[in-house]
């Protein structure tokens, strides 16, 4: 993690001095209209160009909403438009030929809202993407839950070189794939009926999970001599906090060039988002993007639309040795039914319960204990996976 | 009147027709003898009679044991228990019930009479006339000539310059203050103890007062221009006594507005974080003034932020005023022999920063003999060494303090903070010589802070100063003083947290700076200030370079800068009438950033980007680039309405040329400075202020509410996300604009007393507002909003309480409105990833701050001889325990949003500091 390291010699003397940090929840009463935003952008390399349209929500109801019915069209400097449909709730989708997706190549997306307001980006241009030269990682002592006990984790890290390439600022994804094993097989449920399944069901016992970390990286060279960055780093995961290094775990580098502008807008937002609340740092902005209401032009539009090109690369993480797993999912323990099975409300059907062959116990196990979904993977091996 | 009437009026012995004098000090021995015999023996000795009611004394017995005491005193102290007052009438004393005997008119009169006779020799009052205006002269015991006879010109005053003292180590007494009962004025000491007054010849009653020492009251007969020097005694048997005294002779002659002074004596007494007595934190407490917060040394004063306030130590220019990132102060508190703050009117002779002056004297040591005083704190010890190279005539002093080893950090079992190491020092040394004509000084300081994180990010700082000054007495009206001053900031921050973008960067900035200041008392009723300096800055911004082998940073030169700030000023203080005092100075400087430079001009219309230069100019060495003319004009009326109160107006011009290149409200150990240059304007602002002050004598109070306006223009605002180390051109990343501030401060302090302490409460507001016409020369859409020290209310609440003469419980309680802080409103999700719209810049606030701290000092035993004198103070920091919040912030954690407030202390702290001095209690 890239940090202010002022910030960390505050915290520091903060702890000398037993500062804290602690939850508040201020009362904010935002008194000002939703706005629009809309994000997306153009891939060299993807077939399927995605667009996704919502406003705002309140902060203290973060939700989700989606802008559905808009009509979406993107366009090209070349005067080439290709209209983008609706494929889910305010995602909208457009396939450009990978011939037009050149470098040098500039796109905008132009907006028709169902009230009929006007929303258009400006125009971002492809640069070229250098490989993602390598990805490693290391082993290190990280916080722990006490923090006089430090916990055990891998830090991953990237290389990259650009030596031929002009694009001097890039934005990092890293997308994580884990395997995780629930507790015990299925045996006996209760639904409003009490079952007992044989043979034991295994089917739910294993699964692999895909999500994108919840980082923004940016990553600029222009302040250093050569295009190129050694040990960058990407995300941490620790020992102690999720399952994720216990069975393998993988993670998917996109490497994206970026414009100056989506650069300048990305490193806002990456500073928005990992404020840390020191002495030294500076008060959060707002960030404009590229949007712009032209039926309104005193309405803000929220987000950004690039275009650039992507390059990928995976590694993956089996078990490591001297890493041992600290991570308790808490399986051993249940609820205890001191009424038996009728206290267990139909909405959280099925409940799992204990039990062996000769019976059941009237405690429910935690479902997550049992089926692996429940946590939101699949029980599909991932191509990529290794035997 | 009608009973004294009924006094029968007992002629005890002849009226011999000798004179007859109260204050005559005799030896007294008597016990339990009746009254009318203690009058007989009063009056054999001093042949002063006795009026009284022999009804009322019959069963009196009198006890008197002294070998020297006044013959009123003996009097009083025969009439002790009993409710007879005793009174001066016609050369004799009179005693009965209950009340005084009034020998002078009411003060109305007084003043009529006197404007009448203003100019006047005092000769020409009659006796009577005389003891009308002075009162009883039993007070008088001394006498002092000035001058010579028959040297007088006629019909001009006499030109007298004094010099205060202290009797016990020689040094100067800064702020004692002299009054001359018959013209109702009197004179401030300069700080060499200077007190210069025009008067014409006659004989004066004198009094001469400064806090923790003695009153001194003399009579003086003045024959012509003459010298006198006076000394003090400390006041032995005083408590240790009143802590801020700002404009403490309202009533007098201190005529600007908006100065505060804090004395090193109280901050001892009040409770301190980590038991490191902090003159600035302190300084926070009075009005108008802010603290940004714990660890951090910023101070907002009137509305204005850190970089606005000026801080010398003996004339030298302090850019780093703290230790550990602004935890504990860069000075030495033994040191301190005043600290004047101004905020409101600032004399002429200072310039270059808009909002304050925060001025240091040290003292020069002791002239007398050697003495040593030191302490010790969990953090600190210090040690400060004084004493005469030459009796009477020059001094030294030395003072050391530093850190202890890094023993704190290594007791944190966490390996990051363990591997850390901290530490600082600062050391400061002076010598004086004195011979009442002529004063020579010179004086250094040095401080140095290292810090290094787990060996990844290392800071170093230092300040490192000189001044010389000489300064002379040209006759008895005119003072100059010339000095010399050098003074340099440095820092090098060392960052290796990551291999790949690892750097070093070393910053210096050097002041030189030449003056020559001049006090002239052309007439009575005019002093003038006047003087010229010319200072020199040379900054290096230094060269971002990469670090380690692995580095790939690219080398940024950020330049070197030179600027020349040339000034003179001249300011007249003028009593122009015994109620109404004007000061009116004007100060004209002159700023020129000199070359060697490069500088590129910028398409008109254009946001100042690299994209849009049109052209480069290049400058050669020593080039004027650009020449700013500043003038500035300072002035105030002081109204004294009545002899308890007063009503003073300023007007306040001030030109700022340095600036702080820092986009936080704290002050960062690697925060550089910037000249105005070609790009960069000077800061500019104007303060009107007005207030009233008035003393509440009978309760010990003193009271003043003060009002301000202040309109600040070029104020350097930094654009969001300026990066300081990646570019040398400072003007693409700020834009310029306006700040206003304005605000009601309230000021309640007792002082004297056994519960004793001040009230200040302000309510002030500060805006900040960038618009330069388009999109991309507007902060915040170019709407004014709160500036980041924007803070509405403050409330400070210090209270010493004396249980005895050893012990002190002090306290202070602070209470401010919480910082503006802007929020995010809204949530919006691009990629799945929840995101913030903030709110406008500043639009909410962070919790409200509320503390309470407590000390108890604890003296050792007031033996007046005794080779050391120790005392113990035991603090209690943040008593309450309460979480102030620095800061509110939300991140997203696990897709979730979640908001945190980040409290640099949440707990009580505890400390005990140890202080020793050679000598007794009260010694200095």
């Amino acid at each position: 993690m890239r940090q202010n390291s002022i910030h960390i010699i505050i915290t520091m003397l903060a702890l000398l001095l037993t500062s804290c940090i602690k939850t508040y929840e201020p009362l904010i009463q935002n008194k000002d209209a939703e706005k629009f935003v809309v994000s997306g952008q153009v891939n060299q390399g993807d077939t399927v160009q995605r667009i996704s349209i919502s406003k705002t929500s309140q902060i203290a109801d973060p939700v989700s909403s989606p802008v559905s019915g808009c009509v979406v069209n993107i366009t090209d400097d070349k005067g080439n438009t290709y209209p983008a449909t609706e494929e889910k709730n305010g995602n909208y989708e457009s396939i450009i030929p990978a011939s037009e997706l050149k470098e040098g190549a500039s796109f905008r997306v132009d907006i028709r809202l169902p009230s009929g307001e006007n929303i258009v980006s400006d125009y971002d241009q492809i640069n070229a993407c250098p490989d993602v030269d390598s990805v490693y990682y290391v082993l290190q002592d990280v916080p722990g839950i006490n923090p006089e006990i430090p916990g055990k984790g891998i830090q991953f890290y990237l290389n990259m070189e650009g030596a031929n390439y002009t694009c001097r600022n890039y934005r990092i994804e890293a997308v994580e794939t884990w395997e995780y094993h629930s507790a015990y097989p299925i045996e006996w449920f209760y639904n409003g009926y009490i079952h007992h399944v044989v043979p034991l069901d295994f089917s739910r016992m294993v699964c692999w999970r895909t999500a994108l970390t919840k980082d923004i990286f940016t990553l600029s060279t222009t302040n250093l001599s050569e295009n190129k960055y050694v040990s960058f780093p990407l995300n941490l995961v620790d020992n102690y906090s999720s399952p994720r290094l216990q069975y393998g775990y993988s993670l998917l580098i996109r490497q994206y060039a970026l414009s100056d502008a989506a650069y300048s807008y990305w490193e806002k937002m990456r500073i928005n988002t990992n404020q840390q609340g020191g002495l030294y740092e500076a008060q959060p902005q707002p960030v404009k993007g590229n949007m712009h209401n032209i039926t309104n032009p005193d309405k803000d539009v929220l987000g950004f639309f690039g275009a650039s090109s992507v390059k990928l690369k995976r590694i993956f993480v089996s078990p490591i040795v001297n890493l041992p797993i600290d991570y308790n999912p808490h399986c051993e323990v249940g609820i205890l039914l001191k009424n038996g099975l009728r206290q267990i409300s139909p909405a959280s059907y099925p409940a799992y319960l204990f039990g062996d062959n000769n019976g059941y116990q009237n405690v429910v196990i935690r479902s997550e204990c049992v089926d692996c979904l429940i946590l939101g993977g699949t029980t599909l091996k991932p191509g990529f996976w290794p035997n | 009147m009608k009973n004294s009437l009924l006094v029968i009026l007992l002629l005890i012995l002849s009226l011999a027709g000798r004179a007859q004098s109260i204050d005559k000090v005799v030896a007294f021995h008597v016990k339990a003898i009746p009254f009318s015999e203690f009058c007989e023996s009063l009056f054999k000795q001093s042949s002063v009679k006795i009026y009284y009611d022999e009804k009322l004394l019959k069963d009196l017995k009198v006890s008197v044991d002294s070998d020297s005491i006044s013959i009123v005193m003996a009097v009083k102290e025969a009439l002790k228990g009993t409710k007879l007052e005793v009174s001066y009438w016609h050369g004799s004393l009179v005693v009965m019930p209950g009340e005084k005997l009034l020998t002078a008119l009411p003060d109305y009169n007084l003043k009529k009479n006197k404007n009448k006779d203003e100019g006047a020799s005092s000769e020409s009052l009659t006796k009577s006339e005389e003891l009308y205006i002075t009162g009883r002269k039993a007070d008088v015991s001394k006498s002092m000539t000035i001058g010579m006879k028959g040297a007088a010109v006629p019909g001009t005053k006499a030109k007298i310059r004094g010099r205060i003292l202290d009797e016990e180590t020689g040094e100067p007494i800064f702020n004692a203050t002299m009054y001359i009962a018959e013209i109702q004025n009197g004179a401030i000491s300069d700080i060499n103890g200077f007190v210069t007054i025009s008067l014409s010849p006659g004989k004066y009653n004198a009094s001469f007062e400064y806090l923790g020492y003695e009153k001194e009251k003399y009579q003086l007969e003045v024959l012509s221009d003459g010298n006198f020097t006076l000394n003090m005694h400390n006041a032995v048997i005083q408590m240790k006594v009143v802590v801020v005294y700002g404009d403490r002779q309202m009533n007098m002659r201190a005529k600007d507005p908006g100065l505060d002074k804090l004395s090193v004596k109280a901050i001892k007494e009040l409770p301190m974080m980590m038991g490191e007595r902090d003159i600035l934190k302190v300084s926070g407490t009075l009005p108008g003034i802010v603290s940004v917060g714990e660890g951090s040394s910023g101070l907002n004063v009137r509305g204005g932020s850190s970089d606005q306030n000026a801080f010398y130590i003996n004339k030298i220019p302090i850019y780093n005023t703290s230790h550990l990132f602004g935890f504990f102060p860069a000075f030495n508190a033994d040191i301190i022999k005043d600290f004047s703050i101004y905020k409101g009117h600032i004399p002429a002779q200072y310039g270059g920063h808009l909002s304050s002056v925060f001025n240091i004297v040290s003292r020069q040591g002791n002239r007398k003999h050697f003495t040593a005083r030191g302490g010790i704190s969990p953090i600190t010890g210090s040690i400060v060494v004084e004493g005469p190279l030459k009796k009477d005539t020059s001094s030294f002093l030395f003072s050391a303090r530093s850190s202890y080893s890094d023993w704190i950090l290594k007791k944190i079992k966490d390996p990051q903070i363990s591997n850390s190491t901290a530490g600082f020092n600062d050391i400061s040394g002076g010598i004086n010589y004195d011979n009442q004509k002529t004063q020579l000084s010179l004086f250094l300081y040095h401080s140095f802070d290292r810090f290094s994180l787990n060996e990844l990010t290392s800071y170093q700082y230092s300040n490192n100063g000189a001044s010389a000054s000489f300064g002379h007495n040209f006759g008895s009206a005119l003072r100059g003083e010339f000095s010399l001053i050098a003074s340099q900031y440095a820092f090098s921050t060392i960052d290796k947290q990551e291999p790949a973008t690892a750097y070093d960067h070393p910053f210096k900035m050097e002041h030189y700076e030449a003056r020559a200041d001049f006090k002239h008392k052309i007439f009575r009723t005019n002093s003038l200030e006047y003087g010229a300096s010319l200072i020199l800055y040379k900054l290096d911004r230094g060269t971002v370079s990469p670090y380690g082998v692995e580095s790939l940073r690219k080398t940024v030169e950020l330049g070197k800068e030179q600027g020349i700030e040339s000034a003179v000023y001249l300011s007249d203080v003028y009593d122009v009438l015994p109620w109404l005092n004007l000061t009116a100075g004007i100060r004209y400087a002159l700023f020129t950033p000199i070359g060697p430079q490069t500088v590129y001009e910028y398409q008109a219309g254009l946001p100042v980007s690299t994209r849009n230069i049109t052209d480069t100019l290049t400058f050669g060495a020593n080039e004027p680039i650009k020449r700013y003319n500043e003038p500035d004009i300072r002035a105030a009326v002081n109204i004294k309405t009545d002899p308890n109160g007063s009503i003073k107006l300023a007007f306040n011009q001030m030109h700022q040329n340095l600036f702080m290149l820092n986009t936080t409200a704290a002050i960062a150990p690697n925060t550089q400075w910037k000249l105005a240059d070609y790009h960069l304007l000077p800061s500019e602002s104007n303060q009107y202020s007005a207030g009233i002050f008035r003393a509440l004598a009978e309760y010990g109070l003193e009271t003043s509410a003060e009002i301000f306006y202040k309109q600040t223009h070029n104020f350097p605002e930094f654009k969001d996300g300026a990066d300081f180390l990646n570019t040398k051109l400072v003007e693409t990343t700020v834009l310029q604009g306006d700040q206003k501030a304005w605000g009601i401060e309230f000021f309640i302090k007792r002082s004297m007393r056994k519960v004793e302490g001040w009230i200040s409460y302000t309510y002030s507001r500060s805006f900040i507002q960038v618009n330069g016409g388009e999109e991309w020369n507007q902060t915040n859409n170019g709407e004014a909003y709160p500036s980041n020290f924007d803070i509405p209310h403050s409330l400070n609440v210090v209270i010493n309480y004396h249980i005895n003469r050893r012990v002190t419980l002090a306290s202070i309680v602070t209470y401010q409105t919480g910082k503006p802080v802007t929020y995010p409103v809204s949530v919006y999700y691009v990629n799945g990833l929840p995101v913030f719209d903030y709110s406008k810049r500043n639009a909410y606030r962070i919790p409200d701050y509320f503390r309470t701290d407590f000390s108890l000092t604890v003296e050792g035993n007031l033996k007046k001889k005794k080779l050391i004198h120790s005392s113990l103070i035991f603090s209690l920091y943040n008593a309450t325990g309460r979480e102030n919040p620095y800061s509110v912030y939300f991140k997203t954690e696990d897709g979730g949003i979640k908001s945190y407030q980040y409290s640099v202390i949440g707990v009580p702290i505890f400390t005990a500091t140890w202080l020793f001095k050679l000598g007794n209690y009260a010694s200095e």
